[in-house]
């Protein structure tokens, strides 16, 4: 399984990479919107396709909603989760990252238990991976 | 720090036993900040002593309030998933089918805890049905008073529902309480809460076509199981369903069950012909 | 907007999204806890904006050395590894982030965040729009502010006045 993290936080990225490298991610980083569009598309080419995004709200130069929106609207990245990490936590926010395309929604602060939680009913936590 | 090592490991084990939830070493601060005030309730000097009562004389009451302590904030929507899954994707289909169309559908959840089973119930059957509030009637009963408090107010923390519930569905079926969320009026008022001990007989209740009766079970010797399950099948319709928690059977325990394969998981049916 | 930050928002608030936000970002066990102690002679505050019906900051104010502490704790690094002024300013930053994130979420009406800010002084903010919760972790001067945007030059003006 494989991951990219989407935060201008390093600490964030750091943490959230830690927990997923812990459930058996392959996890790669980019610190905002554009940078994440380039990684996938970088990554693309050289066959490494992410299984799941975990996207911050507010970054720099592209934010999480707008880099929603472009992954949605890319075919390529049909088979890509999108979930949202973000402390952007209103009912009317959570709605909207949703309706861009975002398939969850985690809000910090979070439990490793809370990011477990969600992938294993997305599906995505790999086989075997000890309690 | 009062806690003893000895007692940091018995309580250790017993949350690992009954919740699967691990307590790392470093944890001791938790097992002592949560369980002081249980142990000042009981006039006791400091949480070694509590737990040294409790280990010596185990009754179900105190090892369940110990868990729970412990576990606040870990209990997750949708626990396990199957046994949700199976009411909207097995269960439901059929009880319609057996039901008049006026009938209502009585739904028991069993150890109710904060209230996240009976709302992710509520929730579900909300999604599958429109007219849910008015055919369905979710009874949550708890041994603790404050179990029952919480599940009646329907509110959560952000800790808390962030624990396997899916977003589409918290934005569907809540509103922002304050820094937490609570769950819309019109589920609120599917699910009726109350004090139930299971280790004695029930107050008039059912008949049930669903019982939830999860991870609570584990809390009591042989003979005190084999007699929650008669009273519980006494109180369920012949065509009822049994949800055990994931890694409990009635295989030993109660042969009045017949097991019965539902997705990736299993539900328990009484026997015909009792 | 015009009611203020107290009318929306209390300390009891501001506490219990501390503590939700204290064991899971600094770490187990960790907490902020509201017992005043006597601030120190250098402080850094981390801050975000809120921009919607209310227009104010969620400032976090400390001293340095406890900004080096709870960017280590945040971090989880360990001796040797020490942390420089980017680990600081994004550690803080982050902190604020989710405080002010979730403040945020308790005020009525449709918000966004700004991006996270440090520095030596605190953003100057309306006198009579504060919500402060005065505190300590591990010990140590910690305050948590909710302030609102100051409005008119004058205000500003009274405040720098010297005693």
């Amino acid at each position: 399984m494989r991951a990219l993290v989407i935060d201008d936080s390093r600490a964030m990225r750091r943490i959230v990479g830690s927990i997923l490298t812990d459930l058996g991610f392959e996890v790669r980083e980019a610190g905002d919107g554009r940078q994440a569009l380039d990684a996938l598309e970088a990554g693309g080419k050289e066959g490494w396709v992410p299984d799941l995004c975990c996207i911050d709200w507010n970054m720099p130069v592209m934010d999480g909603l707008q880099f929603v929106s472009a992954a949605r609207a890319n075919p390529g990245y049909r088979q890509v989760t999108l979930m949202m990490v973000t402390t952007e936590s209103e009912t009317g926010q959570i709605v909207k990252a949703l309706a861009a395309g975002a398939h969850e929604y985690l809000i910090k602060p979070f439990t490793a238990d809370a990011m477990r939680d969600k992938l294993a009913m997305l599906g995505l936590l790999p086989e075997g991976v000890a309690l | 720090m009062t806690l003893t090592a000895t007692s940091f490991d018995w309580v250790r084990q017993l949350v690992h036993r009954e919740s699967a939830i691990v307590l790392q070493p470093g944890k001791e601060y938790l097992v002592e900040a949560r369980l002081l005030p249980m142990a000042q309730q009981r006039g006791l000097a400091g949480v070694s002593e509590l737990v040294e009562a409790v280990r010596t004389r185990p009754d179900p009451a105190s090892t369940r309030r110990i868990v729970e302590a412990l576990t606040t904030n870990e209990t997750s929507w949708f626990r396990d998933g199957d046994p949700f899954m199976a009411l909207t994707g097995t269960v439901l289909p059929q009880l319609l089918a057996a039901r008049g169309p006026n009938e209502r559908l009585n739904i028991w959840s069993a150890a109710s805890s904060s209230g996240q089973e009976p709302y992710t119930i509520a929730m579900l059957l909300s999604d599958a049905m429109p007219d849910a509030p008015n055919r369905v009637s979710i009874t949550a009963t708890d041994l603790s008073r404050e179990m029952v408090e919480r599940t009646r107010a329907g509110r959560f923390s952000q800790l808390e529902i962030n624990r396997g519930l899916p977003a589409p569905m918290l934005v569907r079926h809540f509103t922002r309480a304050g820094n937490g969320w609570e769950i819309s009026p019109t589920l609120r008022k599917m699910v009726h809460a109350s004090e139930c001990n299971l280790a004695v007989p029930f107050p008039r209740m059912g008949p049930f076509d669903v019982v939830y009766l999860r991870n609570v079970l584990i809390y009591f010797d042989l003979a005190t199981k084999q007699a929650i399950l008669q009273r519980v099948r006494q109180i369920m319709r012949p065509d009822g369903w049994l949800f055990l928690g994931a890694a409990e059977t009635t295989l030993g325990v109660d042969d009045n069950w017949e097991r019965v394969v539902v997705g990736r998981g299993s539900a328990y049916r009484p026997r015909k012909g009792n | 907007m015009s009611t203020p930050i107290s009318e929306l928002l209390d300390a009891e608030t501001v506490q219990s999204i501390a503590d939700e936000v204290w064991p899971t970002l600094v770490g187990d066990g960790e907490a902020f806890v509201p017992l005043p102690v006597a601030p120190p002679a250098e402080a850094v505050s981390a801050w975000v904006d809120i921009r919607g019906p209310w227009n104010g900051s969620v400032v976090l104010t400390c001293a340095p050395a406890t900004a080096a502490a709870l960017t280590e704790s945040v971090l989880m690094t360990r001796p040797p590894t020490v942390v420089d002024d980017e680990d600081v300013k994004d550690a803080l930053g982050e902190l604020a982030n989710v405080l002010g994130g979730n403040i945020k979420s308790v005020l009525p009406g449709e918000s966004r965040l700004g991006l996270p800010q440090i520095g030596s002084a605190p953003p100057t903010g309306s006198l009579d729009d504060v919500c402060r919760v005065a505190g300590q972790w591990r010990g140590q001067f910690l305050t948590i502010t909710v302030q609102g945007a100051a409005v008119a030059p004058h205000a500003e003006r009274i405040e720098e006045k010297p005693l």
